[in-house]
């Protein structure tokens, strides 16, 4: 930051601004808020991430978004800060607003558990915290203790097959795994749309696109939630696809989840960059979009290009499973 | 005497008394650049003093000794020379979550000492352990069995008996691992403190507490445990913990959130449940969107009576009297001109550096570090403060240290310097003062400086 001898232009952000609801106090929390989103997914994508550290981003990020109701604890109440803040919600509700305030809004709710997201829901329909029936579901899985890469494998292609045929709802969220829906607001937007209408579908792995998340990209996941995300991972697998025998990665059977799965990520999108499967395009534009929320702006932009194609993806579901997985297998048996 | 001494030294600041703080040696390489494994993460002197026991990155552990002063040069005190090194931790690799668990490090605790050997608790993320360091001087001569160069002798050859003498040697400084206490923390291991009952010690991770007997390896007790049971809802973290350097029930941690909670073990097996519980009320003029995460406490001591606790969050020291919890009866400023610059020190990540903070001998004076290596002294007493720089400019033998200012108005004066000149990089993390004598430790990333004061 200063290095010695440089000479620095003064920072407006340096700038100690009491007045809660001045443009600049607002400006100064959009942008604490996105170094903070920032901060936090480049630590998640560390081996092992500080907990400390984590925790205090995390409870950052939630004062940053809190209504104003809390809010007017931190700074003097006044009432023109009460409508502003009023404002403010009510446009996160009417209209996709693509801005850090409403990024911060919608996913963020789920922080605080249930009071808050009673009061952040009222409008919404795609982002709740109900964590029962997910518990349910995951209770009833099948309760696989094997780590093998086959399991993982499964797990993965399910839970990418999920996005279509999973809950509408975004399941057990934990504070931190809800920022990784951050990453593209529309498309997210539109693949809620799809959980919504949808019944049906497959079986297993209902958790949706939060799981497609957190499977397929281990960088999203807060570390110190390893303990759940490890059980509920392999409890998540469709014993249809465990019938085919991944016995021939040998030594790589033995790893547990977590590697298996990064390794299997880092083999996916190069191999399926150069198929034209759909799937393969499908899954890589959603590896692509995942951590993606470093680059998170408050402005966002048009409608991820991924959303055809997760359109037909929907569409040639659990036909392709078996021709997919063994795809797959190939790829890491030639690498 | 102490007190004397010091109340001199911090009029001395201000000019005209003979007592000042200078430099006494550094160790440490003088390169620029600077090897990650050589950075000091911990420092700590024995319950004499004669011993400074110094952890790094790399997982080594270097202990300097006291040696006699001069009888030529009694105005001098003795100097520090290296005495053991070891490699007390190596990296490691945990094998189910596929983690490398890093060598640094975190603490070093002397035990009381009750023989000839010294003893202390290093510990890393994951694993505590227990050194011997003793000293050996002798060697046994005349093996009956072998000979001079360690060949064994044939037995047909052996015609007489004889008894070994013992031979004066080379001192050798020997560290031994005598204990192992491993595989109890799930979460990376930021304190150990040994009891005043020297057969018990705690050690701290983010979430859980646990309580250790010196003996025994397998088994350890877990006193405290703030782990969710929805990690989703963990917003509080453990920060530090040390235990009571007199009451053997008695045990303070301290949290991210600026609390700190007095256990005491005889109330529950398991000390969820504080006996005290002292935080500050937050000021609503200063509140920020940083006020938590600067709130974060860094560094928890008891004083040397067991009366006080002193903690160590971003910006400040405060002294707690253990009978009032609802505030700290003294708070220090060490840096209040970065608190406009919260927001930058957020992005480059310099808010969650952990400065430690200690006490003198008498409890008279308090020290911390802070940027630009430069580091503060208090005097509880006279309310005086100091700032001092560990830099290589003033290494010359006996020099005084200067007084250093930060400026924070418009104006720099003369020898201040300002806010935006401090360089961030180089902080004063870990400082250790000498349990009797007028001496410091400050550790400067890879660089130990000892200072002294003048004696006259």
């Amino acid at each position: 930051m200063i290095l010695k001898g440089q000479k620095r232009k003064l920072d407006p952000e340096d700038v100690e601004v009491s007045e809660p609801s001045s443009p600049v106090w607002e400006s100064q929390r959009q942008f604490v808020f996105s170094v903070s989103l920032n901060k936090y997914q480049r630590g998640q994508e560390l081996p092992e991430p500080s907990l400390r550290r984590s925790v205090l981003i995390a409870n950052t990020l939630r004062q940053i978004t809190l209504p104003s109701a809390d809010r007017e604890e931190l700074q003097p109440p006044s009432g023109s800060l009460c409508r502003l803040h009023a404002k403010e919600r009510e446009s996160i509700f009417t209209e996709s607003k693509p801005n850090s305030v409403l990024m911060a809004g919608d996913p963020m709710c789920s922080l605080n558990g249930s009071p808050l997201t009673n009061c952040y829901h009222s409008g919404d329909s795609g982002v709740t915290t109900t964590g029962d029936d997910e518990d349910e579901d995951w209770g009833s899985m099948s309760t696989d203790s094997d780590f093998s890469l086959s399991a993982a494998i499964s797990s993965i292609l399910t839970a990418l097959d999920s996005t279509i045929d999973g809950s509408p709802q975004a399941a057990p969220r934990t504070p931190l795994r809800s920022l990784e829906n951050l990453s593209g607001p529309s498309e997210r937007g539109s693949a809620w749309v799809k959980h919504g209408t949808r019944a049906g579908g497959v079986s297993c792995a209902p958790q949706g696109e939060e799981t497609v998340q957190e499977s397929c990209a281990d960088v999203g996941k807060p570390s110190y939630l390893n303990d759940i995300m490890m059980e509920d991972l392999f409890q998540d697998v469709d014993s249809s696809l465990l019938e085919r025998d991944m016995g021939g990665l040998g030594i790589r059977s033995s790893r547990v989840g977590y590697p298996a799965e990064e390794e299997l990520i880092c083999y996916l999108p190069p191999s399926s960059s150069s198929s034209s499967h759909p799937f393969s395009l499908s899954l890589n534009s959603n590896l692509k979009c995942l951590p993606s929320f470093s680059s998170f702006s408050p402005l966002l932009s048009s409608p991820s290009p991924s959303s055809p194609e997760s359109a037909s993806f929907s569409s040639q579901n659990q036909a392709r499973d078996g021709f997919e997985l063994e795809h797959l297998m190939e790829i890491l048996v030639e690498s | 005497m102490q007190q004397k001494l010091l109340n001199e030294a911090m009029a001395g600041v201000a000019g005209g008394n003979d007592f000042q703080w200078c430099f006494s040696q550094v160790k440490g390489a003088i390169d620029e650049d600077v090897a990650e494994a050589d950075i000091i993460s911990t420092v700590e002197f024995n319950y004499s003093g004669d011993l400074l026991a110094t952890g790094d990155k790399g997982g080594r552990v270097v202990i300097f000794q006291h040696e006699q002063e001069s009888k030529n040069r009694p105005h001098l005190r003795g100097e520090y020379n290296v005495y053991s090194t070891f490699q007390s931790h190596e990296p490691e690799f945990d094998y189910l979550k596929s983690l490398e668990i890093e060598e640094k490090i975190n603490k070093i605790r002397w035990l009381p000492q009750q023989n000839a050997a010294h003893f202390l608790l290093s510990t890393n993320d994951k694993t505590i352990k227990l050194w011997k360091i003793s000293e050996r001087d002798k060697r046994a001569d005349g093996y009956n069995l072998k000979d001079e160069d360690g060949r064994l002798r044939d037995p047909f050859r052996i015609t007489s008996l004889r008894v070994p003498v013992l031979m004066p040697m080379d001192l050798m400084v020997e560290a031994s691992p005598r204990r192992i206490f491993a595989n109890a923390h799930t979460y990376h291991i930021n304190s150990i403190s040994v009891n005043s009952d020297h057969e018990t010690y705690l050690s701290a991770d983010d979430l859980r507490i646990n309580l250790w007997h010196l003996e025994i390896t397998d088994r350890s007790f877990n006193i405290v445990d703030i782990k969710p049971a929805n990690m989703e809802e963990l917003t509080e973290v453990i920060t530090a913990a040390e235990c009571h350097p007199h009451q053997c029930n008695v045990f303070v941690y301290s949290s991210s959130k600026g609390t700190i909670r007095l256990c005491d073990m005889r109330a529950a097996a398991l000390c969820d449940r504080h006996s005290k519980f002292f935080e500050e009320p937050e000021d609503p003029s200063s509140r920020s969107f940083f006020s938590e995460i600067i709130s974060s406490i860094s560094d928890v001591k008891f004083s040397h009576s067991g009366r006080y606790m002193m903690t160590r969050d971003y910006l400040s020291v405060k002294v707690w009297d253990l009978n009032m919890e609802n505030r700290p009866v003294e708070t220090y400023q060490v840096h209040e001109y970065l608190r406009s610059k919260l927001c930058s020190l957020y992005e480059n990540d310099c808010i969650f550096d952990k400065f430690e903070c200690c006490w003198n001998g008498s409890d008279s004076a308090i020290m911390t570090g802070s940027y630009n290596n430069f580091f503060r002294m208090f005097d509880r007493n006279t309310r005086r403060d100091i700032t001092l720089e560990a830099s290589r400019e003033s290494s010359k033998p006996r020099a005084t240290l200067k007084p250093r200012k930060v400026s924070t108005g418009g104006k720099r004066k003369k020898d201040e310097i300002s806010v935006d000149s401090l360089d961030f990089n180089k902080k004063i993390l870990h400082t250790a003062w000498h349990p009797k004598d007028n001496v410091i430790a400050v550790a400067a990333t890879n660089n130990l400086y000892i200072f002294q004061d003048k004696i006259n």
